[in-house]
């Protein structure tokens, strides 16, 4: 029989992920109009506590739970964090991509990678598909065999 | 460059929902290659009316989703199985079964012959009617254990 999927760690509540989807969504939209790379430098240091320490210690879900949460009705349902973490992953290389073109003298490079990140963090926010998850197969497959 | 991202945004969104979950179906020798596959993974289609294949991978939200419903629907039709494979500690299978994204169904009737198969979260009526065309409700059959 094969295995079982992994075992179900830390959980989160589903409207922490999707209000960040959104926040990021609003930042990486200002800094590609304004070509602010020092904005996309920001929003990369966000990606990176996320993705690093965790979804609880993540800038946006803190403002989550501390603006947010008590404002809205009780947790209904949650979610394993692995997912939205490893898309903070996907979108630290973007936002870090996007912020080194940007500061670097390579402003189209810049806009190019930021503009991807917010198409990720868009749908993310509007459909609650997770691009990053989507393409962790089809990148993890294309590696080399380890024997299972 | 923002109006061009909204625009990509919005298309992409628009291929999703036309495509996640649709159950597609395959050609015999196809459908073949496929159930010997799965057959290799341990999946047992002659011991349910409809056997349910789903690769996972940790990072993905839908899944988990996806096997609560399974299990929702195994509850009233104990003639349905559900089997859940680790993408990732089977990519060998995931690369022969061409499996891009998480969660991928594939469904087996009793002998064993492919249905169809679904990517992404799938589609709650479309599921529902699959599992009702082939596996009978309880009753229907007496003293069947699964």
């Amino acid at each position: 029989m094969p295995d079982a999927h992994p075992p179900t760690r830390r959980e989160v509540d589903v409207r922490g992920p999707r209000f960040a989807a959104w926040l990021t969504s609003a930042v990486l939209a200002v800094a590609l109009l304004t070509g602010s790379g020092v904005l996309v430098a920001v929003q990369a240091a966000v990606f990176a506590v996320g993705a690093l320490a965790g979804l609880r210690y993540a800038p946006y879900g803190v403002l989550f739970r501390v603006l947010v949460a008590p404002r809205l009705g009780p947790v209904r349902e949650r979610e394993p964090e692995a997912p939205p973490r490893f898309a903070q992953l996907v979108g630290l290389v973007f936002a870090v991509v996007g912020a080194a073109g940007y500061l670097a003298g390579a402003p189209l490079i810049g806009a190019v990678a930021t503009g991807l990140a917010l198409v990720a963090a868009l749908l993310n926010a509007a459909t609650g598909l997770c691009l990053g998850c989507e393409l962790y197969l089809t990148v993890r497959r294309a590696r080399p065999a380890r024997t299972a | 460059m923002l109006g061009g991202a909204l625009a990509l945004t919005a298309l992409a969104a628009w291929w999703q929902r036309r495509r996640d979950g649709a159950v597609r179906g395959a050609d015999d020798a196809r459908g073949r290659t496929t159930t010997a596959v799965l057959e290799g993974l341990g999946v047992r289609p002659g011991e349910a009316d409809l056997t349910v294949v789903q690769f996972s991978t940790a990072f993905c939200g839908p899944c988990r989703a996806t096997r609560a419903r399974l299990q929702q629907l195994q509850a009233t039709r104990p003639g349905l199985a559900h089997l859940d494979v680790d993408a990732e500690s089977h990519l060998d299978a995931v690369r022969e079964l061409d499996v891009r994204r998480t969660p991928t169904l594939f469904y087996l009737d009793r002998a064993g012959t492919l249905l169809g198969r679904s990517s992404g979260a799938p589609r709650p009526d479309e599921l529902t009617a699959l599992v009702e065309a082939h596996v009978p409700a309880p009753g229907a059959r007496e003293g069947r254990d699964v």
